[in-house]
């Protein structure tokens, strides 16, 4: 095209050359969740003398690691938009417990039952987004009490009581193996990749993902691009929403029962899995490939731990927590994001 | 009285930002009772000066003297305790707290259980209210429930509380309505019986004539003359504000006489503009001109669905937008925008190419937009305009001022719009720059483009415009061609 215009390249750029040395060691660091992991295993791998690394263990840690996968793949939706959604555990919690009541009390055909717990799941999230757009509060307060919400219907519909009677295609899900019994390959594992794989396409390649990270980066500079920002952040929420639902009927499939409660601590180590995978809470930042890298730190250290008989179990939370810690200040350091301007 | 020693000094002032010599051997003073105003056109060095004064620049040549002695502050905060405070365009009141909290802000009076003793405060601040001639102030109301004049009152007051004898006030009036700029003119009389000094900055020459004992002008960061009030008048201080050899870019003549309507506002009603009617036909650049705090840049973006209105119909060819329409409609009915701060509308880490087809993806690919195809859609756009260096990958942050402006214009170029609306085009930016952006808006206009400038630069204006239109505290003022206008003519309608 028109090449009419002979400038001179980097007359007018306040771009510093970089030498190839500097250029390497930033493509190195930007990997850095990728080395973490790789550290992780290693360690475990030389302390447990190898049994970290056999096969059944890695795989266990897959298995482990799809429902947070799950959870942190529409987490990941909404935090790059800049925002929270506190919801998910107990979303999951009561989606779960809906699905399980109208199979089991109420008789509905599968999956007629899970279609419309995964229903429910969306509604909230839309509500949560729509009220927080609508009203301007932020989605810390919505998700907040939408969480309670949630909680709070999930012990009125079941009464206090432990759902144990599951539909066949629940346990399918949330336990069953690809190619039969003996096979190593768990339907929930296949469930989470399908999930992240799709979360991936859609950030990477959509426009509605192009949307996501411009509203994290600029909400100002979105809107006066004519960005609908309110909707993409309502979106997001109805995602994540969704996906915790998706999160709570494959767990439920896996531990077995619906619980009348939902576990709170799934909320907290699917926020830590994303933000260990190098998505800014701030938003604008991060991607789908480093979230699985995250929540796969994060598996790994836990499955690490507790196959390290050495250690007291009560310690391990602790444990967990500071290595944590440290993992999050060495993605930071290292991903380049401490800021120059202080101001920012 | 007049007469008498000065309270403060500044003697052979001088101050370099990098490269810009902001301040050039600058003498002040300022005698007790006295309402001393600081004039000069944006960049002058007016706001330079004055934060010397406030503590807040702390590297300068030159000697500053408190009461005969030389001082040196290191901070605002040792300026207020020597007794010099300043009032901030931007309020710094606590809306929330009420109004005797903001008197005592950071120094209320204590019980000896350390708690907050609201009696005395209340009765304090009752009592110095009343002095001041301000009783009728509820000082147990939140600050929030009084008008923006009060609450301007209200701040005046914290500083001269808080035992400042000088008050340094940058463009005071700004924000206020006539009545309440009567209210704050009194209050300075009222001060300046109570042997205050103040050091007042205003673009408005009127308020400067009432007000002002004596008025220094500053002219690219030198000082111009210190006169007496009585000595001077509006003309001879735009005369010396602008210098006489000052010679204004020769106006344009309108390309076409009677031009198709384009953009047609009637009526457009808002809190900080009313009664808005314009008129921009096609292949022409209207200048929207006005201090800041006219209402312009508001009317700019009211018109891009930015600003919500009260009242009003805003047509873009022959087509009126609905109530409480959205960027995107206007963006989908040939209006396009370009905002008076660029940090806020550029996305600076990301790419060149992302900030060109963000508001087009649609267009580049209605699911998924392939980074072949937006190259391809903002690479002549890039060229267009001339973006150094034209590289599409390019962080719009590693960009100077000029090629960030440039960026924000190329968006829409691919797919130009019938209208476009830009505040501040030139702001910041160097004389090659400016020029440059420009000529790119006269070229748009040549097209076949509407265009409407709003800015607070009457270089610009009068630089680029067709038709000038003036604003001043919200509404319309004047509207004329641009032949034989200069800044002077225009520093008069504000």
């Amino acid at each position: 095209m028109s090449v009419d215009s002979p400038s001179i390249p980097a007359a007018d750029s306040r771009q510093r050359q970089q030498t190839s040395l500097e250029l390497w060691v930033g493509r190195l660091t930007s990997l850095a969740p990728l080395w973490t992991l790789l550290a992780l295993g290693i360690f475990f791998g030389v302390v447990s003398g190898g049994n970290f690394l056999r096969s059944v263990n890695l795989n266990n840690i897959l298995v482990q690691s799809s429902t947070l996968g799950i959870l942190a793949t529409g987490m990941t939706f909404v935090l790059l938009t800049g925002e929270i959604d506190l919801s998910i555990a107990a979303v999951m919690g009561l989606t779960g417990m809906i699905a399980a009541q109208l199979y089991t009390t109420l008789g509905f055909p599968e999956p007629l039952a899970t279609i419309l717990a995964l229903g429910a799941a969306t509604f909230l999230g839309f509500i949560s987004g729509f009220i927080s757009m609508r009203f301007r509060i932020p989605t810390f307060m919505t998700t907040l009490a939408m969480s309670m919400i949630a909680d709070g219907l999930n012990q009125w519909i079941s009464g206090g009581k432990t759902v144990f009677e599951l539909s066949n295609l629940v346990q399918f899900l949330g336990s069953g193996r690809i190619g039969g019994e003996t096979s190593i390959l768990r339907v929930i594992t296949v469930v989470a990749v399908i999930i992240l794989l799709i979360g991936f396409l859609i950030l990477r390649f959509t426009r509605f993902g192009r949307y996501v990270y411009m509203t994290g980066a600029s909400k100002s500079a979105a809107r006066l691009a004519g960005v609908n920002t309110n909707l993409i952040i309502i979106a997001c929420l109805t995602i994540s929403s969704f996906l915790a639902g998706v999160a709570g009927i494959v767990n439920m499939g896996r531990l077995g029962s619906a619980l009348p409660l939902s576990i709170p601590s799934y909320l907290i180590e699917t926020i830590a899995a994303v933000v260990l995978g190098g998505t800014a809470l701030t938003g604008g930042r991060g991607s789908m490939l480093f979230t699985a890298l995250g929540v796969l730190i994060y598996q790994t250290l836990r499955n690490g731990l507790d196959n390290m008989t050495s250690i007291d179990n009560f310690m391990k939370v602790f444990i967990t927590g500071l290595v944590l810690l440290v993992a999050l200040i060495v993605n930071v350091v290292f991903s380049g994001r401490a800021e120059r301007d202080k101001s920012q | 009285m007049l007469n008498s020693a000065p309270v403060l000094e500044l003697k052979n002032i001088s101050k370099r930002f990098r490269t810009l010599q902001a301040l050039d051997s600058v003498d002040f003073d300022l005698r007790e009772g006295e309402t001393h105003a600081l004039c000069g056109e944006n960049g002058a060095g007016k706001s330079t000066l004055m934060r010397i004064l406030a503590g807040i620049y702390t590297e300068y040549e030159g000697d500053y003297i408190l009461d005969g002695q030389p001082v040196r502050f290191s901070s605002p905060r040792e300026a207020l305790r020597r007794g010099i405070g300043m009032i901030h365009q931007e309020l710094s009141v606590m809306p929330e707290l009420t109004v005797a909290e903001n008197l005592f802000l950071g120094r209320q009076p204590l019980t000896p259980f350390r708690t907050v003793d609201w009696r005395t405060m209340n009765r304090t601040a009752e009592e110095e209210l009343t002095k001041l001639g301000f009783a009728h102030i509820d000082v147990r109301r939140p600050l929030a429930k009084y008008p923006l004049g009060t609450q301007q009152v209200v701040e005046v007051l914290r500083v001269i509380l808080s035992g400042a004898r000088v008050l340094i006030m940058d463009e005071p009036t700004t924000a206020l309505s006539p009545a309440e700029i009567e209210r704050l003119i009194e209050l300075i009389d009222m001060l300046r019986k109570g042997n205050r000094s103040i050091v007042y900055i205003s673009h408005f020459l009127n308020e400067v004539m009432r007000v002002a004992d004596r008025i220094t002008v500053l002219r690219d960061g030198k000082k111009v003359a210190t006169v007496d009030q009585a000595e001077t008048n509006r003309d001879h201080l735009i005369s010396m504000i602008l210098g006489h050899d000052a010679k204004t870019e020769a106006p344009l003549v309108s390309i076409q006489q009677h031009a198709s309507i384009m953009l047609e506002i009637k009526d457009l009603s808002a809190d900080v503009f009313s009664h808005i009617d314009l008129q921009v036909g096609a292949s022409e650049i209207v200048g929207l001109y006005g201090a800041i705090g006219a209402g312009h840049f508001e009317v700019a973006r009211a018109l891009f669905g930015m600003y919500q209105f009260d009242s009003g119909l805003i047509t873009v060819e022959g087509h009126t937008y609905p109530r409480n329409f959205s960027a995107r409609y206007a963006i989908r009915h040939g209006l396009a925008y370009a905002s008076e701060t660029r940090r806020k509308s550029l996305f600076l880490d990301e790419p060149i190419y992302k900030n060109i087809t963000l508001p087009h993806l649609d267009k580049v690919g209605a699911v998924a937009p392939r980074r072949v195809r937006e190259i391809q859609f903002a690479e002549p756009a890039i060229h267009m305009v001339n973006v150094s260096p034209p590289d599409p990958y390019n962080p719009a942050g590693k960009l100077s001022g000029g090629n960030q402006q440039k960026v924000a214009l190329a968006r829409w170029l691919t797919l130009p719009p019938k209208v476009l609306v830009i505040s501040e085009p030139t702001r910041g930016m160097d004389i090659g720059a400016k020029s440059e952006v420009l000529g790119i808006l006269r070229e748009l206009a040549q097209k076949g483009l509407a265009v409407l400038v709003a800015s607070s630069e009457p270089e610009t204006v009068l630089a680029v415009a067709d038709r000038v239109v003036v604003m001043s505290r919200g509404t319309i003022t004047a509207q004329m061609e641009n032949k034989n206008l200069d800044k002077e003519i225009l520093m008069r309608l504000i």
